[in-house]
């Protein structure tokens, strides 16, 4: 395997094995995007609705991923995510696809919530998948398609094969996402995270932005309903950005004059620089169990990824 | 543009990590303790604005603000960016966790670099400002895409191609993102110039003894 092999296709392939498939992601992928997403406000004033992180059930779940101890939990899949990505062969990534699907149904997550997030990927690793087949170049050992007489047009399988290990990868470590950071409230993960050695005031500084997230989006939705009532319509055109840029000036100009009063009224309530702690962790025999099994899991991964050289 | 999971080698992911923890300390160190609760709430508000779809041709694309977070924030943007990317990614999945660091410092640095631009060369009066944001703005998109290719160029030979059409597909946003930033500057130049001054710094200034 010294010398590039060149593989002829028929022309007539080429729709088949490219553009159809291409075309269908690009009507599939909006179209479950939005069948997915709930649209809060309908027509075409934008979705600025934003996801909620836990799963609702105040961390009283009771699947194996629910009960298990909060610090264990983020090192273990933190750890165990940074394995999946640095894996190098398409049948290693596959199969953490596979263990990330057996997770995700042990920990019984919203199936809307990990459709979405795939769906957020599908942009990235689509431009990926059409890209690296044509642009990678072409080393001994590979194999390129060329469809008929359209030279320029070379697939290499190599690019193909890279972009799809990509993909599994990302797809791995994102569908364990839900797992991750559903199965506990979210003051309970940070309060786990604070435990493990990152500073206090990061994981406040999470809770408060997340807490403002959902004021500020309402609070465009009003905005952009407003603009809307007066006229106003996207174009593309330098009227189009003098009047988004207006927005996003309110947007900031609100948004600072807030901070002011949300600290006025986080002063009035006794914050010292810290907010009280969700609970006692514990740690029990089973945490440590799952945890063994799973960083195995993660090892014997990449073991196999190393052994295909 | 956020790099997913997968996508970096791995030194680059854990490296991007330490720098972004490294450079995290740093602008945090440069605020008032007492005011990082406050950078957390306008964090939210960037994130917001960042949700923002702009028109283009047949198509829309959302902003990156690195350059107005740089002129609005100074050295605090780089933990307002950090946290907005974490947002983004456990929110959205818009950028994959592992390479969370690598992303942060993608965006964060060009946004401390055009907040020390714009303080520069800002002025006093309301059109330079604005003219002085608005090159601010494209500058920020213009670093971060050159910090998203040099990191893509890292998986070796085989992303030249994805860090060529990554390089391309910026250039129509940063003219759009020069043009709103240049606005939206403008816009709080005659509203509200106080948070021109770079806030949470300044502020801090004279606590710290």
């Amino acid at each position: 395997m010294t010398e590039v092999h060149h593989i002829q296709v028929p022309l007539g392939y080429l729709p088949l094995l490219v553009l159809i498939p291409a075309a269908v992601a690009a009507v599939a992928v909006p179209w479950l995007r939005s069948r997915f997403r709930k649209q809060v406000v309908p027509g075409s004033v934008p979705d600025w609705s934003i996801p909620p992180l836990d799963d609702g059930r105040g961390g009283l779940g009771t699947s194996l991923i629910h009960r298990w101890d909060v610090r264990c939990k983020i090192m273990t899949m933190l750890a165990y995510s940074f394995a999946v990505a640095s894996l190098r062969h398409l049948s290693a990534a596959a199969a953490a696809v596979l263990i990330s699907l057996a997770v995700l149904l042990a920990a019984k997550v919203s199936f809307h919530k990990v459709v979405l997030r795939v769906l957020a990927l599908a942009g990235f690793l689509g431009m990926l998948l059409i890209v690296m087949p044509l642009t990678v170049p072409a080393n001994p050992g590979d194999t390129l398609l060329v469809f008929g007489s359209l030279d320029w047009l070379t697939v290499n399988v190599r690019g193909i094969v890279l972009a799809a290990t990509i993909g599994a990868k990302a797809m791995a470590v994102a569908l364990l996402m839900e797992p991750l950071l559903a199965t506990a409230p979210l003051p309970v993960t940070l309060h786990g995270l604070s435990r493990l050695g990152i500073p206090e005031m990061a994981g406040q500084m999470v809770l408060l932005s997340y807490r403002y997230l959902h004021v500020f989006s309402h609070e465009a939705r009003r905005m952009t309903v407003g603009m809307k009532a007066r006229g106003f319509e996207k174009k593309t055109s330098l009227d189009t950005l003098r009047a988004l840029g207006n927005f996003l000036g309110m947007i900031f100009v609100r948004s600072f004059e807030r901070t002011e009063r949300v600290f006025d009224a986080m002063q009035a309530r006794g914050y010292k620089g810290r907010f009280p702690e969700p609970g006692q962790l514990q740690i029990r025999m089973p945490d440590i169990l799952l945890t063994g099994v799973w960083i195995a899991v993660g090892t014997a991964l990449v073991w196999f990824d190393w052994m295909k050289g | 543009m956020h790099i997913s999971d997968g996508v970096l080698p791995l030194a680059v992911t854990i490296g991007g990590y330490a720098a972004s923890a490294g450079l995290a300390t740093w602008s945090a160190r440069r605020i008032h303790s007492r005011d990082l609760p406050k950078v957390a709430v306008v964090t939210s508000a960037f994130f917001v604005a960042s949700l923002v779809h702009i028109p283009f041709g047949p198509t829309s694309t959302h902003l990156l603000l690195p350059g107005l977070a740089g002129a609005l924030l100074g050295p605090a943007a780089f933990v307002a960016i950090g946290l907005g990317l974490l947002l983004q990614s456990v929110l959205f999945q818009f950028g994959g966790i592992t390479a969370l660091g690598a992303n942060a410092v993608m965006m964060g640095v060009p946004a401390v670099v055009c907040g020390w631009f714009f303080q520069q060369f800002k002025g006093r009066t309301q059109a330079r400002q604005a003219i002085a944001g608005g090159l601010a703005g494209a500058l920020g998109t213009a670093l971060a895409a050159v910090f998203l290719a040099a990191l893509l160029v890292a998986g070796g030979e085989d992303f030249f191609g994805v860090a060529k059409l990554a390089l391309a597909a910026h250039v129509p946003v940063i003219v759009i993102e020069g043009v709103i930033s240049g606005f939206t500057i403008g816009f709080l130049a005659r509203v509200k110039p106080v948070l021109l001054q770079s806030s949470f710094q300044d502020a801090a200034g004279p606590m710290h003894d």
